[in-house]
């Protein structure tokens, strides 16, 4: 298992319990927000809740872009995404006008919408079922349809990625979305692993065993 | 589309967890009561979602608050909204940074507007509960703030009809009249709610037991149902009731074991 886990701290974020998860499971977590060893870390994890132009604005600002690109250089680096952490990976946000996102992956982040032929409550709070990948390496040992949690507001869209190249999970609130997606090393959940129970340690355990 | 939730909600006050009636606070027990009759590290499979609230009546001790949420989240890998009187960024940033994945917040919906804006700003509104004391008096129900000790000039139903207007992620609509007493919910504060509401709607106070949890899951109108009971659902209480509920077919999320 990987040991050391750098915590990517932006200023936004449960840290705290992405930090315990880490805990538990065995391995070393580390929350920094130095560039330098974002940079030299080899696992990384990029937490987050809020106004993803906030998230973007705060990443750049600090040079984590260029820290997390950085580390991606090393073949051996992986990384994991969590909520606004997997929508920043994405090519852009339409929140708070269109947004650029770190661009790991092409999807586009958006937001829900609640019309007449479909009603939905906005934001999707609670645990959603979640139809997993087939060869997917971070629901190892998960059953299908297992649930995790979610709150969130915008979600990534699924069109837009290589098939080739990604796994995408995905649930439904009105329409269907990316629920995670692992392409390579890059990993994003849009749910809270952290928050989603027994099945959710089991997803972060096989992010740092299995990738 | 998201399953219903069953939340368990804590409420602090100075060190201590607290079974409320009608807001008249009873002191249960300290942390170590908590873990040797619930042991939320078990307890947390049992629920979807974990709120505590700080509704301490003499000056609140807010570092000791964040070090006992700490404490109880250590081990609980399930959903944690936190609050009590939080009246500005700093505080809600430290809750969030002490386990909270949300922040409750009450007075502040009406003494503070500006805040729940910033609040929004800062961590999303799907990061912000608005809470809501509702008392029935004089054929109406009336919102009361501040742990239940002030009535504000402004009644439920206004309010609501307003409340698209604040970035809010989820309604807390709390009885006071049923408070503790185990009657069941008030099911008439949910007619208070605009047809159009969009956010998620949470249903606290007057569970006794499971039966009145089902109620409150059976409304189309309810997203969340919440007890603060601390005394009913003790030892292997919760999961009890979420296996009851789960198997008369209430739409629950069933947690794997590995």
């Amino acid at each position: 298992m990987e040991n050391k886990v750098t915590i990517i701290d932006y200023g936004m974020g449960n840290l705290w319990s992405v930090a315990s998860a880490i805990k538990f499971l065995g391995a070393d977590p580390v929350v920094s927000h130095d560039p330098i060893e974002i940079a030299n870390s080899n696992c990384l994890v990029l937490p987050g809740v809020g106004s993803f132009r906030r998230a973007m604005e705060t990443i750049k600002t600090n040079k984590y872009d260029q820290a997390i690109a950085e580390a991606l250089t090393n073949s051996k680096t992986k990384l994991l995404g969590i909520c606004l952490g997997m929508q920043l990976l994405g090519a852009s946000s339409t929140e708070d006008g269109v947004t650029p996102g770190l661009g790991l992956v092409p999807n586009l982040v958006t937001r829900f919408s609640s019309n007449n032929d479909i009603k939905i409550k906005i934001p999707h709070i609670g645990f959603s079922e979640v139809k997993s990948p087939k060869n997917s390496s971070l629901f190892a040992n998960i059953p299908d349809n297992s649930c995790f949690y979610f709150v969130h507001s915008y979600f990534m869209e699924i069109a837009n990625y290589d098939v080739t190249k990604s796994h995408v999970a995905t649930a439904t609130h009105g329409t269907d979305f990316v629920a995670a997606i692992e392409s390579g090393r890059i990993c994003g959940t849009q749910f809270h692993p952290e928050k989603s129970q027994k099945s959710g340690l089991q997803l972060m355990r096989n992010f740092l065993e299995r990738f | 589309m998201a399953k219903k939730r069953l939340i368990f909600t804590l409420l602090y006050d100075n060190g201590s967890f607290m079974l409320s009636r009608n807001f008249r606070l009873q002191k249960i027990g300290d942390l170590k009561w908590l873990e040797t009759n619930y042991g939320f590290s078990e307890v947390g499979y049992s629920i979807d979602e974990l709120i505590v609230l700080d509704v301490s009546r003499t000056p609140r001790d807010r570092q000791a608050f964040c070090e006992t949420l700490k404490a109880l989240t250590f081990d609980c890998f399930a959903p944690i909204a936190a609050g009590g009187g939080v009246n500005s960024v700093k505080e809600a940033h430290d809750l969030l940074r002490s386990g909270a994945d949300k922040v409750v917040v009450n007075t502040a919906l009406h003494t503070n507007p500006d805040l729940i804006s910033k609040l929004a700003t800062e961590f999303g509104r799907q990061c912000i509960v608005a809470s809501l004391d509702c008392k029935y008096s004089d054929n109406t129900y009336q919102l009361v703030t501040n742990n239940g000790s002030e009535t504000i000039d402004l009644e439920l139903p206004q309010f609501l009809a307003e409340i698209s207007s604040l970035p809010v992620g989820e309604i807390y609509l709390n009885s006071v009249d049923r408070d503790g007493t185990g009657n069941g919910y008030d099911f008439k504060l949910l007619d208070c709610l605009p047809k159009s509401i969009e956010v998620p709607v949470i249903l606290a106070g007057g569970v006794g037991n499971s039966k009145h949890l089902a109620e409150g899951l059976s409304d189309h109108r309810v997203d969340a149902v919440a007890t603060a009971n601390l005394l009913n659902f003790m030892g292997n209480g919760l999961a009890l009731a979420r296996a009851e509920l789960i198997n008369t077919n209430f739409d629950l999320p069933v947690f794997i074991e590995y």
